[in-house]
C-alpha cells in the first residue's frame, strides 16, 4: 500500500515538472502586449515602446524560467495586470466562491442523481428508467452556458423569484471569517444571510450540476444494476433478509464505489463549466476571474491560474486514486 | 420504496415553494440608498494611480479638485478654487481656496493641502513612474522631478508655494493651455495629506511588470472633501460610500450608495429588470428599446463627448492623394449608418471634436454622402473606379462612440462600394490586437476608432489625434502647417486667441481629410423610473450627490 | 485508471471475433441508436442539401428587413425570425449544420489520429517509449479540457480553424489513454499469447488480433467526443475565442450573439441552442447505442 502511494507521489513530479514548463512557453507564445490591454485607444506607440524598453523580455529564456520557478516556489504568482492586484490574493478571495458553487452543484447532483439513478435500476425496463435514461442524456447534452442562461431568463428575469447575479445581495451586511458565505453565515448565526446565500447559489449549483447528475444517474444505474445479479445479493435475498436490507446493507454500499471513481473526473468538468456558469451569473469565483482575464487580456492571470486549476485537479485526482486503490486492492497492482 | 420516493419528492417541493416565497425580497426597498451596477470593481481609490472609469466613478464622489466640469456639461465651475488667475504668460497660476472646507478625517483642506498633492505628484520615484501607475499625470505633466526612465517627457510642473492659509501658487517651466482644463480630472483631486502620510499612499512597487499599490490608503482609507465619504470595500462584490454629513456645499440627498460590478451588459440589465440595482451605466444600444418599452424603467442619456472616426492612413497605396481622401468621405453613407445603428443616440459629426467643446467651427467643408461625385473624383485620380482598399473593423467589442462596430462596418462598405471602391474587409479582437495595429498604422488603408474626452479640452482630442507622432504612426502623414497650428494652439495662454486658433485647425482638417468622422454619440444608462436627479457626464462619469429613489 | 479505461478493458477482455455481427444486430434494435441516427442523417442530409433546402444565402444582410433596427420573430416568410443583421434565421441554422458536423469530425480526426498513433505505440512497444508518452498525456490530462482548449486558443489566437484544432488536441491524451490500455490488456489475452505460440509476427498479432477487439472502445468514445466537441467549440464561442467573422452561420456564435439581445428577441438564442442540443443528443445517443451493444455486462439481458 504505501508503496503504491509513495509510486503516486513521486509521479507527480515529473507532471508538475512538465505543467510549469508547458505554461511558462504557452504565456510567452501569448501574442499582444498587455499594456495596450489596459490603455486601449491610449495605448500610444511610444507608451508600448516604453513599456517593452523597461521591461526588456531579452534575457535568455533559460534564465527566465529559472527566475519564474523560483517565483513560483516562493507561491509568488505575479500580478494581475487589470486589478493590480496580486494572484494569490485574488486566488484566495475567488476560489472559495468557486468551491461552494462546485460542492452546491455536487450535492444537488447527488442528491437528485444517485436516488433517480438507483431507481431507474430498480424498474429497468420501465418508463421511469426510459424517462430518467432521456433526462441524463439531455443533461449531456445541454451545453452549461445555454442551460444557465435559459434558466436565468425564466426564474430570475421573467418570474422574479431568484436574484440574478452575484453571490449575495449588497444590501446584506455580514462578516466574512472564512468566505464560504454559507459557513460565515452559520459561524455569525445570520440567518437573513444564510438565506440570501442559498438563495443566490440555486440557479448557478442547478446550471453547473446538470452534467455531473446526468453522468451519476447513468454511473449509478449501471452500477446497481450490476451489483444486484451479483452472488453475494442473490444469496442475502436467499437467506431471506427484506428487500430494503438487502438494498441497504449490499446493493447501495458497492453501488457507490464507482462514483468515488469518476469524482476526479467530475472535479475537472466542474472547475471547465465553473468557468461558463460564473460567467453568466457574475459569480465572483475562479471561473469568471479567468473569463476576464482572457477577455482582458491579462496574461498574468491566465498564467496563474490556469496553473492553480491544473494543480487542483492534480492533486484531487491524486487523493482520488489513492483512496479508491485503499477500497479496491486490485487497482493497486495494475 | 414506492412511499420513500413519493415522500422525498413532496418535500422537495415544499423546500422550493419555502425558497421562492421566504426570500423574494427586491434589491432595495431603502429609499434612501441607490444600488449602481458598473463594468468592473475599481483599481484603487487613490484617482491619481488610476486611469479606469470604474475607479473615477468611485472616485469622482468623494474627492473633489480645483475646478471641476457643471454636472452634466463641459463648463469650469469654481470648485475647491473660487477664483484663478494666471501671470506671467500662463506660467504662473494663483489660486483663492473656499474656506471652512474638511476632509473627511477632519483636517482642513487649505493651500498647503494644495501643495502638497502637487508636490506628491512632481516626487513621484521608482515604480510610480511607470505608465500603468500615473498614466493622466504623465500625459499632462510630462515627467517627475527625477525621471528614472527613458521616454519620460521634461517635467511641466515647476513649484507651488502656499502664501497664507487660501492662497496657492503654481509655477510651470513653460505656458500650457492644457494644464488649467484638466484640473477638473479625476487624477487630480486634493486628497488629505494628513491620510496619504498615514496610511502609506506613496508605497508601491513594481511586479512583473504591473505597478502594485502596497500601503492600504487605495484601498481602505480613500480620503476626499467630496459629498460621500468612504465606508466600505468588498474587492469583486461592491463599494459602499455614505453621506458625508460635514460637506461643505449642498448635502447628498442619499444616505447611501452602493456599487457593484457585473461585466456582461445583458447581465446588467436583467439586474435592473429584476429590480437587483436601481440603475446601471454602459447601457448596451440594442437594449435601449427594451429600457424605454419598460414601464418601470428609463434611459437616462449621457451628453455626447465622443468622435467616432474613419482612420486614412496614407503611408501607402492610394490615399496620399487628396482626391481620394475626398472620395471616401463623399463614399461614406455617415447619415444612413448613424439613423439605422445609433438607436437613436447618434448625430452625424462633421469635425473631430463635439459640438459642445469650445473650439467647434461652426462652418467647415461638409461631405454630404454622394456616390457620383466620389466615382468622378476617382476617376480623375490614379485610382481609377474600382480602387482597391483594406478596411478593418474591431471585434468583441462596444466601444461609447461606437456601439456596433460590426454592423457600422458593414453599412459603409456597402455604401463604399456603391461609390466606385472595392472594399476588402479585414477583421480583429478588439484586445489585444485592433487598437496596436490602428496606432501603428498597419491597419488598413481605412480603419473605424474613436474617443471619448477625458476632459474639455480640443487638444484632449485633435492634439491627442494629430500630434506629429500620432500623425505619423497612426495617419501615415506630416503637415507642417497643421502640426504648428496644434503646438500653438496648445500653448496659446489667451483663452479667446486659443478658441480662435482651433476653429481655424478645424477647418483645416476638413480640407485636408486625415480621417472622416461620422458619429457623435449618446451613450446611455438604464435606471428605476423612481430615480431622479441622477446625472450622466460626458466624460463618463456620474453624479449621485443630486439623487433621489423613490 | 480512468472509468473509460476500465471499461475498455472489460469490452476488451471479453470480445472474440463474433462480436461484429451481433452488435450490428442490437444496434437495430434499439430504439435510442436508432433516434440518434435519425437525428444524425437529417443533420447529414441537410448540411449536404443545404443549398437546396435554405432559401436564402445565411451570409446576405438585407438592413431594411429589420423592424427598427431589431430582429423579427418568426413568421411565414422566414419560419425562424430575421436575425440582427437582417439575415434569413432558417438558412443560418441549415448551413450550420455544415459547420456543426466539420467541427465534430476535425476534432475528432486530428484526436483520433495522433491520439491512436501515440496509444498504439505506448501500447504495444512499452518500455520507455510508454513511459515517455504516457507522462506527456499525463501533463495535458493534468489541465481540464476545456480550460486546455481555451489555453491553446489563447496562444494560436481566435478562430474557427483554430478552436477545431484546440479541441482535437484536447482530445488527443484520451485516445491514447484508452488505445493504450485497451491493448495492453489484449496483450494478456489468451487468443494472442496462443497466436504468438504459434509464431505469428509481432506485427500481425497486432493488425489482426489486438486492434480489432481495442477498437471497440475507441469507437464508442469517438462518437463521444463528436458530441463534446460540438459543446466544447459553443463554449469557446460564447468567450468570445469563435469565428472571428461574425457572419459565419455556426450555431455557437450565433447563440453568443443572441445573448446581447435576449430580452429582444429571445428566439434568436433558443433557436441556435436547440440545434446544438439536438445533434449533441444525436451523437450521444449513437454512443450509447453502441456502448450498450459492445458492453459485455449488459450483454444477454
Amino acid at each position: 500500500m504505501l508503496r503504491y502511494v509513495v509510486r503516486r507521489l513521486l509521479l507527480l513530479i515529473p507532471i508538475l515538472f512538465g505543467l510549469s514548463i508547458l505554461v511558462f512557453f504557452w504565456v510567452r507564445a501569448l501574442p499582444g502586449s498587455p499594456i495596450s490591454s489596459i490603455l486601449g485607444e491610449r495605448a500610444t506607440p511610444a507608451l508600448i515602446q516604453q513599456y517593452k524598453e523597461r521591461y526588456g523580455l531579452d534575457e535568455p529564456i533559460y534564465k527566465q524560467y529559472v527566475k519564474q520557478l523560483r517565483a513560483w516556489s516562493h507561491a509568488d504568482f505575479g500580478t494581475s495586470i487589470a486589478t493590480h492586484r496580486t494572484i494569490t490574493y485574488e486566488i484566495k478571495q475567488r476560489f472559495p466562491a468557486t468551491v461552494e458553487l462546485a460542492v452546491a452543484a455536487m450535492i444537488f447532483a447527488i442528491s437528485i442523481g444517485l436516488p433517480l439513478g438507483f431507481f431507474a435500476a430498480k424498474k429497468y425496463g420501465g418508463l421511469f428508467d426510459h424517462a430518467s435514461l432521456f433526462i441524463s442524456l439531455i443533461g449531456i447534452s445541454i451545453p452549461v452556458f445555454f442551460l444557465a442562461i435559459i434558466l436565468k431568463y425564466i426564474f430570475a428575469v421573467r418570474l422574479g423569484w431568484l436574484p440574478t447575479v452575484g453571490r449575495q445581495s449588497v444590501l446584506i451586511e455580514t462578516e466574512h471569517p472564512t468566505n464560504f458565505y454559507i459557513l460565515d453565515a452559520i459561524i455569525t448565526r445570520d440567518w437573513a444571510a444564510l438565506w440570501d446565500a442559498i438563495r443566490h447559489l440555486i440557479l448557478p449549483a442547478i446550471a453547473l450540476g446538470s452534467i455531473p447528475l446526468a453522468i451519476i444517474t447513468r454511473i449509478t444505474r449501471a452500477s446497481v444494476l450490476d451489483v444486484q445479479n451479483e452472488d453475494y445479493v442473490r444469496t442475502a435475498r436467499a437467506k431471506g433478509l427484506a428487500p430494503i436490507t438487502v438494498d441497504q446493507r449490499h446493493v447501495l454500499r458497492n453501488a457507490m464505489l464507482p462514483i468515488t471513481t469518476i469524482i476526479g473526473l467530475q472535479v475537472g468538468l466542474l472547475l471547465s463549466g465553473a468557468v461558463l456558469t460564473e460567467t453568466v451569473f457574475a459569480w465572483p469565483g475562479i471561473g469568471s476571474w479567468l473569463r476576464d482575464a482572457i477577455f482582458n487580456r491579462d496574461y498574468p492571470v491566465i498564467q496563474g491560474g490556469i496553473l492553480f486549476v491544473a494543480l487542483i485537479f492534480v492533486l484531487v485526482n491524486l487523493i482520488v486514486d489513492i483512496s479508491y486503490a485503499i477500497i479496491n486492492p486490485r487497482i493497486r497492482y495494475s | 420504496m414506492r412511499g420513500i420516493a413519493l415522500k422525498a419528492i413532496l418535500a422537495l417541493a415544499a423546500c422550493a415553494v419555502l425558497v421562492v416565497t421566504l426570500g423574494n425580497s427586491s434589491g432595495s426597498k431603502a429609499s434612501s440608498t441607490l444600488i449602481f451596477a458598473g463594468a468592473a470593481d475599481p483599481t484603487y481609490l487613490d484617482p491619481a494611480l488610476a486611469s479606469d472609469g470604474e475607479t473615477f466613478r468611485v472616485t469622482e464622489q468623494m474627492y473633489e479638485g480645483l475646478v471641476a466640469l457643471k454636472p452634466g456639461t463641459t463648463k469650469v465651475i469654481p470648485k475647491l478654487a473660487l477664483k484663478w488667475k494666471s501671470a506671467n504668460r500662463g506660467k504662473t497660476w494663483t489660486f483663492w481656496l473656499r474656506h471652512g472646507v474638511k476632509f473627511h478625517d477632519g483636517t482642513p483642506f487649505n493651500a498647503a493641502a494644495v501643495c502638497a498633492n502637487f508636490n506628491r505628484w512632481y516626487n513621484w520615484s521608482g515604480a510610480f513612474q511607470d505608465p500603468s501607475a500615473t498614466f493622466y499625470y504623465q500625459a499632462i505633466y510630462g515627467g517627475f522631478k527625477h525621471n528614472e526612465v527613458s521616454g519620460l517627457q521634461p517635467p511641466l510642473y515647476r513649484s507651488c508655494a502656499a502664501k497664507g492659509q487660501y492662497k496657492a501658487i503654481v509655477k510651470l517651466r513653460k505656458a500650457s493651455g492644457t494644464f488649467f482644463p484638466s484640473l477638473v480630472i479625476a487624477p487630480f483631486s486634493m486628497q488629505s495629506p494628513t491620510a496619504m502620510r498615514k496610511y502609506g499612499a506613496d508605497q508601491g512597487e513594481l511586479r512583473n511588470g504591473t505597478f502594485r499599490a502596497t500601503g492600504s490608503y487605495a484601498f481602505e482609507h480613500p480620503t476626499g472633501t467630496g459629498p460621500f465619504k468612504f465606508k466600505s470595500w468588498t474587492i469583486g462584490q461592491k463599494v459602499e460610500i455614505v453621506r458625508n454629513d460635514k460637506y461643505w456645499g449642498q448635502k447628498a440627498k442619499l444616505s447611501r450608495v452602493i456599487i457593484q460590478p457585473i461585466s456582461d451588459s445583458t447581465a446588467r440589465l436583467q439586474a435592473l429588470q429584476n429590480h437587483d440595482v436601481n440603475a446601471y451605466d454602459l447601457a448596451a444600444p440594442q437594449d435601449i428599446p427594451t429600457l424605454s418599452g419598460n414601464s418601470s424603467l428609463k434611459v437616462i442619456k449621457r451628453p455626447a463627448f465622443n468622435v467616432a472616426y474613419v482612420t486614412i492612413h496614407q503611408g501607402s497605396g492610394p490615399m496620399k492623394e487628396l482626391k481620394v481622401r475626398q472620395a471616401v468621405a463623399y463614399g461614406l453613407n455617415r447619415k444612413g449608418v448613424v439613423n439605422q445603428f445609433y438607436y437613436g443616440t447618434g448625430k452625424v459629426a462633421q469635425e473631430f471634436m463635439p459640438p459642445s467643446l469650445y473650439g467647434y467651427a461652426k462652418k467647415v467643408q461638409t461631405y454630404a454622402y454622394n456616390p457620383t461625385k466620389a466615382k468622378q473624383l476617382l476617376n480623375s485620380s490614379s485610382c481609377h473606379v474600382p480602387c482597391h482598399i483594406d478596411f478593418w473593423y474591431p471585434t468583441a467589442v462596444s466601444r461609447p462612440y461606437m456601439p456596433d462596430p460590426v454592423r457600422n462596418f458593414q453599412g459603409f462598405q456597402a455604401s463604399l462600394e456603391n461609390s466606385g471602391f472595392s472594399v476588402t474587409p479585414h477583421s480583429a479582437p478588439w484586445r489585444p490586437t485592433y487598437v496596436a495595429k490602428v496606432n501603428e498604422g498597419s491597419a488598413g488603408d481605412l480603419n473605424l476608432i474613436g474617443w471619448t474626452g477625458d476632459y474639455a479640452d480640443p487638444d484632449n482630442f485633435v492634439g491627442t489625434f494629430f500630434n506629429q507622432t500620432t500623425a505619423n504612426a497612426q495617419f501615415g502623414f506630416s503637415n507642417a502647417s497643421i502640426n504648428s497650428l496644434l503646438l500653438k494652439a496648445k500653448n496659446e495662454a489667451n483663452f479667446a486667441k486659443r478658441v480662435a486658433l482651433y476653429q481655424k485647425l478645424n477647418q483645416q482638417l476638413m480640407k485636408y481629410l486625415p480621417g472622416v468622422p461620422y458619429a457623435h454619440a449618446t451613450p446611455a444608462l438604464g435606471a428605476e423610473k423612481r430615480v431622479h436627479n441622477l446625472i450622466a457626464t460626458p466624460v463618463g462619469g456620474v453624479w449621485f450627490q443630486y439623487a433621489t429613489v423613490g | 485508471m480512468s472509468l473509460a479505461e476500465a471499461e475498455a478493458v472489460e469490452i476488451g477482455i471479453e470480445a472474440p471475433g463474433g462480436l461484429w455481427s451481433e452488435a450490428w444486430r442490437k444496434l437495430i434494435r434499439n430504439p435510442g441508436a436508432i433516434t440518434g441516427a435519425v437525428i444524425v442523417g437529417v443533420m447529414v442530409l441537410t448540411a449536404l442539401f443545404a443549398p437546396v433546402i435554405a432559401p436564402d444565402d445565411p451570409r446576405f444582410t438585407d438592413l431594411n428587413a429589420l423592424n427598427h433596427g431589431q430582429p423579427v420573430g418568426p413568421n411565414a416568410e422566414h419560419w425562424f425570425g430575421i436575425d440582427t443583421l437582417g439575415r434569413d434565421e432558417f438558412s443560418r441554422i441549415v448551413y450550420g449544420t455544415r459547420y456543426s458536423l466539420l467541427i465534430g469530425v476535425v476534432a475528432v480526426m486530428i484526436g483520433l489520429t495522433v491520439g491512436l498513433t501515440l496509444g498504439a505505440i505506448a501500447g504495444y512497444a512499452g518500455g520507455y517509449a510508454d513511459s515517455a508518452i504516457m507522462r506527456c498525456m499525463d501533463v495535458m490530462l493534468a489541465i481540464p479540457g476545456f480550460l486546455l482548449a481555451i489555453g491553446i486558443v489563447a496562444m494560436l489566437g481566435p478562430g474557427l480553424g483554430k478552436i477545431m484544432v484546440a479541441v482535437g488536441i484536447v482530445n488527443i491524451p484520451i485516445f491514447a489513454r484508452l488505445l493504450r490500455s485497451s491493448i495492453l490488456a489484449q496483450k494478456q489475452n489468451d487468443f494472442v499469447l496462443a497466436a504468438k505460440a504459434v509464431g505469428v509476427r509481432g506485427r500481425s498479432v497486432l493488425t489482426a488480433h489486438i486492434l480489432p477487439n481495442a477498437i471497440s472502445p475507441v469507437i464508442v468514445a469517438a462518437t463521444l467526443a463528436m458530441a463534446t466537441a460540438i459543446i466544447d467549440v459553443a463554449g469557446l464561442g460564447f468567450l468570445g475565442l469563435g469565428p472571428q467573422d461574425p457572419s459565419t452561420p455556426e450555431w455557437g456564435t450565433m447563440l453568443t450573439d443572441a445573448n446581447n439581445y435576449l430580452s429582444s428577441a429571445p428566439f434568436l438564442a433558443i433557436i441556435p441552442g436547440l440545434a446544438i442540443v439536438l445533434s449533441v443528443l444525436g451523437f450521444n445517443l449513437i454512443g450509447d447505442g453502441l456502448r450498450e451493444t459492445l458492453d459485455p455486462k449488459l450483454r444477454g439481458r
